[in-house]
């Protein structure tokens, strides 16, 4: 056992924050917090991929890098230090090519595989599994594909789906087989949508903190050819099962909000925080080093599935217990940020006499969608008490 | 000892509540939140008709003459309800002038403001945001006409575009003592109002006062003797804001547990969970407790005894139990509470609002722990 990093581990991490100077901070990257995706902008996307670090823990064979998930894991931490704006290739490195190199076809491995680890236009992706009357429960959707020849006929409605106006495709769930005595998870297919295609209506959904990020989407008489089932027609529900884990993994569910940590420093130090609140000094410092605490377990978590993967292990409930921990840690961070730092942290966007430069406000109002996205907290529990724990099942 | 209500407070908790569940949508308070002046005159007059603006002021000023108990009971319904307008500040700042302003003032100030026809808003916070009435950074001097010029920045003063008078404390030059309290006319020349936009949407500015002149008539009480009344006024004003508390959470728990009924996920309602009824037994907890802590205060207030211990009780208590009730609402909710089309942002964005204003949870431990002796 060691759990320090190698030198090449090291190097690396060395070769991102030169990397994020270069291509952001010494080009006037203004650093924000917001929700989970950053901000998408190809052209940081394309110098990524330059670096060969889109794809980068898919095998040689499938167009990826094939380093490890440790090394996948500096290098976001690296990224979301700063809040790299890499929602562009975000879902399609991270979910969309691992299940394609599971599931999918020759064909759509060859034509996404090197299109996404390229930063190609029109490549981008979102996902689209919750349904109005299945959230927690994605074995109750109503959307159906109904093979009609050579294609699906698709009708249904998804909500939820974030970033779903900027996408290019949508992973789609779907039920496929129609019968009814068939249980539910034995009926539904993986598709890949082409957002363009005519039946397919984006409808805007604005959140709590005001923005525009998720949406409803709108599936009427879509056709998609049989090309674009992803794996086992019908065995869509098991493959989504295999896949989640990647998205419950990262280390960017604990970073989201970092500048407001990294910040909550500077406002300490540089503020007079101890001459302006002197009663409240010890209480504040007390707090930001929980908060370090906090952080710093939350950071080997992450480590720590990163390497399962890596070592070939099942990390479904490590990756579950990992979000659950991560996504309250953020919760208690942008809470703990307004009280350390007053009433003027709820001046939004920056605004005059805004006491941090991120919108700490903004933080603070996202946040109550980190312990639902990609499985609640409640379903990630049961996650870790029935597969990890192994307990009884009710 | 006696937990209930009387039949009459009752009915005046039943009629604030029609009138609020009438005037108020989501939409509703959205459309207010993003308006310029904030509020809807409509309301404003019909409020002032129903004399709730002057509820529990004295009948010489045209007050209805109720006491602090029925004041708490309008606030929790305006919490519950959510409607944007200055009564609260309109409000607080006659109980200010009533407690500390002379005959002339009262007169002047608190009729026109009762019949709905001035608003009045307070400034006392200071660059962090925190009341700093003590010694303000606002300075007051006197010009060679007699007159008072006041100048310095005030912060979140809400309202202030709307109001008639602004109420300010400022350090007057030369004067040994405390701070003065001034009721200083928002069209004097020098005044600039400047919006910000912060989590809660209620209308809120910074101002600015730039040698701004204020008659000597306009000093409310005596010069360099407003710490006590700011003070207490502030006191009653931290129970006020946990009475707007503990309706919105009242209300968050109602909501909730409607909805963990109505909604279904794998075959049955969410609340035939476990874990579900756990977090809403939970939620109820912080509910009746938050209840009480506020109630025990106000009703010190109400028969005027100390209530300096209790007062830091309730706010450290209710700003946190709201607070975590709203995190909750939003767990068993889902991802529909997060949209704004929905009410429950508007509790979520309220209750973090107040557990900031008028100290928070650690301020009020700090005091609390000062009033005993440590
Ligand atoms: C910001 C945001 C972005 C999102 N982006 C996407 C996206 O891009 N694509 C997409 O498909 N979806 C997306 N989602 C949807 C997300 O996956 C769902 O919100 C989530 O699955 C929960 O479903 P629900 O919101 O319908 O809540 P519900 O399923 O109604 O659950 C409500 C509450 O009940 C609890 N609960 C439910 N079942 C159980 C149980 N068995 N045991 C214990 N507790 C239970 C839940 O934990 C939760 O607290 C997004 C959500 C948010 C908030």
């Amino acid at each position: 056992m060691n759990l320090t990093f190698t030198t090449e581990q090291e190097d690396f991490r060395n070769q991102v924050r030169q990397f994020v100077r270069d291509n952001l901070l010494n080009k006037g990257f203004k650093v924000e917090s917001k929700g989970l995706i950053a901000d998408s902008d190809v052209s940081f996307s394309k110098a990524m991929s330059e670096k060969g670090w889109i794809g980068f823990t898919w095998p040689k064979s499938h167009w990826g890098q094939g380093r490890s998930y440790v090394e996948k894991t500096i290098m976001n931490e690296e990224l979301y230090r700063v809040q790299a704006p890499i929602g562009y290739h975000f879902l399609a490195d991270r979910q969309v090519g691992p299940s394609l190199i599971h599931f999918g076809s020759d064909w759509q491995r060859s034509f996404f595989l090197p299109r996404i680890v390229t930063a190609e236009k029109g490549m981008m992706f979102c996902l689209l599994f919750s349904e109005p009357d299945a959230g927690s429960d994605l074995a109750g959707i109503a959307t159906t594909a109904r093979k009609d020849g050579d294609y699906y006929i698709i009708n249904g409605q998804k909500v939820w789906s974030s970033e779903a106006h900027l996408a290019d495709y949508g992973w789609l769930l779907a039920k496929t087989n129609l019968d009814a005595g068939v249980s539910a998870h034995n009926a539904c297919s993986e598709f890949i949508l082409d957002m363009n295609l005519p039946g397919v209506k984006v409808r805007p959904l604005i959140n709590i903190a005001g923005e525009h990020s998720f949406n409803e989407v709108f599936l009427d008489n879509v056709r998609v050819h049989k090309d674009y089932l992803v794996g086992t027609e019908h065995n869509g529900f098991r493959q989504i099962m295999a896949q989640v884990d990647y998205e419950r993994a990262g280390i960017e569910r604990l970073m989201q909000n970092y500048p407001v940590y990294d910040q909550l420093f500077d406002y300490m130090k540089v503020k007079q925080f101890q001459t302006r609140k002197p009663e409240l000094y010890a209480w504040a410092k007390d707090q930001l080093a929980r908060l370090t605490v906090e952080f710093e377990t939350g950071r080997l978590l992450c480590y720590y599935t990163a390497w399962m993967i890596d070592q070939g292990k099942k990390p479904t409930s490590q990756a579950a217990l990992c979000k659950v921990f991560c996504t309250q840690y953020e919760q208690r961070l942008n809470d703990m940020a307004m009280r350390i730092l007053g009433p003027m942290s709820m001046i939004r966007k920056n605004g005059s006499n805004a006491p941090l430069d991120v919108d700490v406000a903004a933080c603070y109002l996202w946040q109550p969608s980190y312990t639902l996205q990609g499985g609640s907290v409640e379903i990630l529990k049961n996650i870790v008490a029935l597969r990890g724990l192994k307990l009884p099942r009710d | 000892m006696d937990f209930g209500f009387t039949a009459e407070q009752k009915m005046l908790r039943d009629s604030f509540r029609s009138f609020f569940s009438k005037e108020c949508t989501t939409d509703q308070v959205l459309a207010l939140w993003a308006d310029p002046q904030g509020y809807s005159e409509k309301h404003w007059k019909k409020m002032a008709k129903l004399g709730w603006i002057g509820l529990a002021m004295d009948e010489a000023y045209g007050g209805s003459g109720y006491g602090f108990l029925d004041l708490f009971i309008l606030f929790e319904e305006l919490g519950r309800s959510q409607l944007p307008s200055p009564l609260f500040t309109t409000i607080l700042s006659c109980m200010l002038i009533d407690l500390c302003g002379n005959n002339d003032q009262k007169q002047n100030f608190l009729e026109s403001a009762i019949n709905g026809r001035c608003i009045l808003t307070m400034a006392l916070l200071g660059e962090d945001g925190d009341p700093d009435f003590h010694s303000p950074k606002i300075e007051a001097t006197i010009d060679e006409n007699g007159q008072h010029r006041l100048t310095g920045k005030r912060w979140l003063v809400p309202f202030a575009n709307s109001a008639d008078a602004i109420l300010v404390c400022a350090d007057l030059v030369g004067h040994e003592g405390g701070p003065t309290l001034y009721c200083v006319d928002t069209q004097t020349e020098g005044i600039s109002c400047t919006r910000v936009e912060t989590l809660y949407g209620e209308n809120s500015f910074h101002v600015e006062f730039d040698a701004v002149k204020v008659p000597e008539s306009r000093i409310i009480g005596a010069i360099g003797a407003a710490s006590d009344g700011v003070e207490r006024i502030l006191s009653r004003a931290t129970i006020l804001k946990c009475a707007e508390m503990v309706g919105g959470a009242q209300y968050v728990l109602d909501e909730t547990l409607t909805h963990v009924k109505a909604r279904h996920q794998f075959g049955r309602p969410l609340g035939v969970l476990q874990t579900v009824q756990h977090l809403c037994a939970d939620m109820n907890t912080f509910c009746v407790s938050a209840r009480l802590v506020a109630c025990q205060a106000a009703s010190r207030i109400d028969q005027n005894l100390s209530a300096e211990k209790e007062i830091s009780i309730a706010k450290a208590w209710c700003g946190n139990a709201y607070k975590q009730m709203t995190w909750i609402a939003h767990q068993l909710f889902g991802a529909i509470g997060f949209t704004e089309e929905y009410f429950l942002h508007l509790y979520f964005k309220h209750a973090k609002a107040c557990e900031l204003q008028f100290g928070d949870a650690s301020w009020h431990r700090a005091r609390l722990a000062a009033t005993m002796g440590l």
